[in-house]
């Protein structure tokens, strides 16, 4: 049974990958310009070079071959040039991908610590003052554009009182080495004498897009644990425990929490591609140096090689990250399983 | 981890505050400034470029010339040659160099020897040769030069001793030495180039440099920052500055955020509508300085209809100067009528100003032959720059202004570096750019604006190569005699207007905004600026 | 049935009176329809009721201040902008396009999600597992990320951004409703109506549509909420509407450059948005809870 279930999601996965890798691909051909200027990222081919480049990469041979070159390129990490930079590709994307990721997982934990709590309060006491209120601040916070709010919080904290940084994940001025491309860890692994400044500064930095970012996921969060927890007290299999005689917080704790957070495992695949996807906007306002930004920079600079490659990238991590969650969550929850 | 913050706090009271209590804190930070520059460069040499952003970023800070200008007066002192003299008939120059000039010593980097007369002659002859090993390396696009047509010019450049360079001309040029104490005249290290060759990695000459300026080169993130550290064997003694950060921040609101909120130390070109704003408030500066540039529209002179100058001239008298102005500069501008600015020595007092008349227009443009008027783009640079502090918005109005005769303009921008480079294939219509100049000789307008050398090389936003205008502007360095180069330079001036290849809008002053804290950024009038003489206080 | 009536009227009213009932008792569902219902006039009326022409530049009133303040003028309630161009007009006509565009999106979406949804719901087999698959996949990808990929082919612009919106939105309408089909073919009302010797189309037509459309309101209304947003982030990120067009997304943008001298340029279109977006997660929760309660009881 498991088995079965693991062997049909590995077949998903690769099925993902082959859809994903035939769109990126036919984008070389889908893009105004040369398909040879587009594959490559040669901006500047002189006439000598070009039958080579054209056997190179199979242009002279059927679609299906071209297809199958560009698959082995990609799993050899050649990417093609940036038309911007004429750097490989995939180089940038290594050196800008973990910025992204640290911001999302910041922001991720961000909306599971607030939101989860929340949710339960607001399904346990639903009817109190400060349930409604949750509710309603939700309600508030779902609605507001993201690029708005980041700029409201960027006029009050940065602009009128001066406490908080506007870019960046660092002051400039800190000469921390790259060794993982994460900061935080970064600066703990490097041998700088000012590590607990550094630290602190980067948290500074951190603290606006990780709050800017963590909003939307946080109210999903709270609507999703507030109605699932709603869902799982109507069961029957509390007021049993109920009638048993269990306190209030034990039942809630027993019955009610663990079957109200199993679907919330689902969640983190779910609120991780739509934070990626937030995660762009928020990169852009506050010049957070990751993928988001440099994809989006790319879009407008009609850097064919450079989306082609970034799209590739964030569409595989949203899609693999789901899946896995998926896969969690069947684990910890044997009804999944049987869908 | 609460508590890990808790202990960060004590010792400054704050977390929120930074500032001003880090006993930890080493030197290079401390001392260290930021500047927010408007975009990033293009390349580490300043042989390669142009653009007064890259020009900025990398000529003062990491290299030196043989000769500089006094920001001042404009004349020349010297540099990294401490003398000079000239032959009689005016062809030949002899420099010699400053004794002990010290190249940086990086990570990448080792120097044997201090600067000789074998630097200089690799930094011209790259340009100059077209067999020199360096000089295909990367391109062979040295706009600077070939827009002032150094190839035909410069015959020789020779070593005759170890501190002695000899210069031989074709003929004389009033203007060489000016050209010569320009920021992309930089000198750079033959050592270097030759070690690089041996690597079989030539082409970091440009990208990882090795110079004698005030900073040496510590990494560039692109799109991010430039970090620089100080060279402690500079030969004008060491900066106060340990290191020198160039955040690169194009986004105009962004940049003046990061200056109120002193992430910042220097900002580059606040818009001018901020500048009331910043000297209302205590703990910033605005610096100002009048610039030698010019900021103008200019029509692809190759592309129908903008060959026909009924057509230019209908679309010059359309234009409502005074309303952009008062719109985009704020009023911090001179309207312009010629493309060189009213300080300028050689500058047509008398010329008649190009007038605002709609009507006239129209009749201009029905007499081309283009009655209902046509469909055209207007290219409007995506960056803030001196002489157009907003090209988008100036579009938007020059747009309202063309469908008033009828025509159809739509404004197109996109990323600045795929911008320059459609430019420079003159993919464009027209275009809304300008120029800042790099020396204080006329000359330095003229020549790399419109040109045929230039209109070669790319630079030439008219794409316009009038035989007669050559001319002029030729004769006019053959003499060193100042009123007859005048008199040449009027008449360019005039057949400038005549023809209308651009037309010259406005002529700015350079601002920049700093903290109070930093003191001795000087901007130059004639280029880059330089942050040698920089220093911050606690 | 608590209690003996002697009449039955109460019971018999129709589904949408006892909806319409369920929701006017929550006041803010109320709030949110009337918010709608002005953003849906101000839609229509735009182009008729601006005070000024949207795209007039007037030289002579550049970054004219608010009324209310000392420096503004009554005829700009909301100042001008570094144009010259009224606040106020651009605003109302901005509704035109951010409002105004996600309802043909949304619309669009709704009509292709249902036939597609249509097809998948009633197909069976091979077919209807790979369309499964392939729908989950792209269900996974948020709207967004969708529709910068697809202006990323197509190139910026606001037509393209309509395209966009419309295919990304498709995903989720196509999924629910196909499972609200499926849901519906269960019942024994349908298996009724099909031993009758109804064709598939008439099975759709007369048994499935009239039970689902409410179930379609409240996805309508959800993928509204996204598209405004959608619309307005990819207006403000430049990949949507271009300026000089009014949009709500591009005029945040555009006024960036004023953060200083015009914050109110900054504030006034995001408010719009949010307040749009409100409204229609207002009513959207509304119908959603008066669904729920009419058929508690």
């Amino acid at each position: 049974m498991m088995l079965h279930y693991f062997l049909r999601r590995c077949f998903l996965i690769g099925f993902v990958f082959v859809a994903l890798t035939i769109l990126a691909f036919s984008l070389s051909y889908l893009f105004p310009g040369e398909v040879l200027t587009n594959i490559s990222g040669l901006t500047d081919i002189k006439p000598e070079q070009r039958q080579s480049l054209i056997e190179y990469y199979a242009l002279d041979q059927s679609l299906l071959q071209q297809y199958i070159a560009y698959l082995n390129r990609i799993l050899d990490g050649e990417w093609g040039l940036s038309f911007s930079s004429q750097q490989p590709v995939l180089s940038e994307i290594v050196a800008v991908f973990p910025a992204t990721i640290e911001l999302a997982s910041y922001a991720l934990l961000l909306s599971f610590v607030l939101g989860i709590p929340l949710g339960l309060f607001a399904a346990v006491k639903a009817d109190s003052f400060l349930g409604r209120l949750i509710s309603g601040i939700t309600l508030v916070a779902y609605s507001i554009p993201i690029f708005w709010w980041a700029l409201l919080l960027i006029m009050l904290f940065s602009l009128t009182l001066a406490v908080l940084p506007t870019a960046g994940r660092i002051s400039v001025l800190f000469d921390i080495p790259t060794t993982t491309g994460f900061m935080l860890p970064d600066i703990w692994l490097s041998d700088i004498s000012y590590k607990s400044e550094a630290t602190l500064d980067a948290l500074r930095h951190l603290l606006l897009p990780a709050v800017v970012l963590a909003t939307f996921p946080t109210t999903v969060m709270i609507r999703f644990t507030r109605d699932s927890m709603l869902a799982v007290l109507e069961q029957s299999y509390i007021k049993t425990a109920r009638a048993k005689g269990l306190s209030r917080a034990q039942v809630l704790y027993h019955h009610g929490l663990r079957n109200a957070l199993l679907p919330v495992i689902r969640q983190i695949g779910l609120q991780f591609s739509t934070l990626i996807t937030l995660a762009m906007i928020t990169e852009v306002i506050f010049s957070w140096p990751g993928i988001g930004q440099w994809l989006l920079d790319s879009i407008y600079q009609r850097n064919y090689p450079a989306i082609q490659g970034g799209l590739l990238v964030v569409s595989c991590l949203v899609i693999v990250v789901n899946m896995l969650t998926e896969i969690l969550h069947t684990l910890f929850n044997p009804l999944a399983r049987k869908a | 981890m609460i508590r890990a913050l808790l202990s960060l706090m004590v010792p400054c009271g704050s977390v929120l505050i930074l500032s001003a209590c880090q006993p930890d804190i080493p030197e290079t930070i401390q001392q260290g400034m930021v500047y927010c520059a408007e975009g990033s460069p293009e390349s580490f040499n300043p042989q390669r470029v142009t653009s007064g952003t890259t020009i900025d970023a990398i000529s003062q800070q990491l290299y030196d010339r043989l000769l500089d200008i006094d920001p001042a007066t404009g004349e020349l002192l010297p540099a990294l040659a401490t003398q000079w003299r000239l032959s009689q008939d005016g062809k030949t120059y002899w420099f010699t160099l400053r004794p002990d000039v010290q190249f940086h010593h990086t990570a990448f980097f080792s120097p044997s020897r201090a600067l000789n007369a074998t630097d200089v002659t690799f930094t011209f002859n790259r340009i100059l040769q077209i067999d020199h090993p360096y000089h295909a390396i990367g391109g062979t696009n040295y706009p600077y030069f070939q827009s002032v047509d150094w190839g035909s010019l410069v015959k020789a450049v020779i070593a005759e001793n170890n501190t002695t360079v000899r210069f031989e001309l074709a003929r004389p040029d009033s203007s060489f030495l000016s050209n010569l104490a320009t920021d992309f005249a930089s000198i750079l290290s033959a050592e270097y180039a030759q070690s690089l060759m041996q690597l079989g990695t030539p082409e970091l000459l440009d990208l990882r440099p090795i110079g004698t300026g005030p900073f040496f080169f510590k990494e560039y993130k692109k799109d991010q920052f430039i970090r620089y550290y100080r060279h402690p064997e500079y030969w004008r003694g060491k900066t106060e500055l340990t290191q020198l950060v160039f955040d690169l921040v194009p986004d105009n609101a962004k940049r003046m955020a990061k200056l109120l909120t002193h992430e910042c130390d220097v900002v580059a070109y606040p818009r001018n509508a901020e500048l009331k704003l910043i000297t209302e408030r205590p703990d910033v500066e605005v610096q100002s300085q009048t610039s030698m540039n010019v900021g103008f529209w200019a029509f692809n002179t190759k592309k129908p209809p903008f060959d026909n100058v009924l057509v230019r001239k209908a679309l010059a008298y359309a234009i409502n100067k005074d309303a952009i102005l008062d719109a985009v500069y704020f009023g911090y501008a001179d309207k312009a009528k010629t493309l060189l600015p009213p300080t300028s020595w050689a500058f047509y007092h008398d010329l008649a100003e190009q007038q605002y008349d709609p009507v006239k227009a129209k009749e201009l443009l029905a007499q081309a032959g283009y009655p209902q008027g046509f469909r055209m783009d207007i290219w409007a640079m995506p960056v803030q720059r001196l002489y157009n502090p907003n090209a988008l918005k100036m579009a938007e109005l020059m747009q309202a202004d063309l469908a008033k005769i009828g025509v159809r303009a739509s404004v197109v921008s996109f990323e600045w570096n795929s911008f320059r480079r459609k430019l420079s294939e003159y993919e464009h219509d027209s275009v809304l750019i300008g120029w800042a100049a790099d020396n204080a000789d006329p000359d330095n307008f003229f020549r790399p604006l419109l040109s045929c050398s230039a209109a070669e090389s790319g630079s030439n936003r008219a794409n316009w190569c009038d035989p007669n205008f050559d001319n002029l502007i030729n004769q006019a360095l053959l003499t060193a005699d100042i009123k007859q180069r005048r008199s040449f330079y009027l008449t360019a001036q005039l057949y400038i207007d005549e023809q209308m290849p651009l037309v010259s809008i406005a002529h700015s002053k350079r601002f920049q905004a700093k903290s109070i804290k930093v003191t001795g950024v000087t901007i130059n009038p004639y280029g880059g600026i330089s942050m040698a003489a920089a220093r911050k206080s606690l | 049935m608590k209690k003996f009536r002697l009449y039955f009227e109460e019971q018999n009213r129709g589904p949408l009176t006892q909806l319409w009932q369920q929701f006017q008792r929550q006041h803010a569902a109320v709030f949110g329809l009337i918010m709608f219902s002005f953003f849906l006039l101000l839609t229509i009326l735009a182009p008729v009721i601006t005070p000024h022409n949207p795209y007039l530049q007037n030289p002579d009133l550049l970054l004219l201040a608010p009324s209310w303040s000392d420096q503004g003028l009554v005829q700009y309630p909301f100042g001008t902008d570094d144009l010259g161009r009224d606040l106020m007009s651009r605003l109302m006509k901005g509704a035109t396009y951010t409002f105004g565009i996600a309802l043909i999106t949304v619309l669009g979406s709704l009509l292709m999600g249902l036939a597609l949804g249509a097809m998948a719901g009633m197909s069976k087999g091979v077919k209807s597992s790979i369309f499964n698959h392939v729908l989950d996949l792209a269900l996974t990808i948020p709207s967004l990320l969708l529709a910068i990929i697809i202006v990323a082919v197509l190139g910026p612009g606001l037509w393209n951004t309509t395209w966009a919106i419309m295919l990304a939105l498709l995903p989720q309408f196509v999924h629910g409703i196909r499972n609200s089909i499926q849901d519906t073919l269960k019942q024994d009302y349908v298996a009724a109506y099909r031993l009758d010797g109804a064709s598939n189309w008439q099975v759709l037509r007369y048994a499935v549509l009239p039970n689902i459309w409410e179930h379609l309101t409240v996805m309508a209304t959800m993928a509204l909420s996204t598209a405004i947003l959608d619309i307005a982030a990819l207006g403000f990120l430049g990949l949507g509407a271009q300026a000089p067009t009014s949009e709500w997304g591009v005029m945040i943008a555009d006024a960036l450059d004023l953060i200083y001298l015009a914050p109110w340029a900054i504030a006034l279109p995001g408010v719009l948005v949010f307040a749009a977006v409100l409204s229609v997660n207002l009513v959207g929760d509304g119908l959603r809870t008066a669904m729920k309660k009419r058929r508690e009881n």
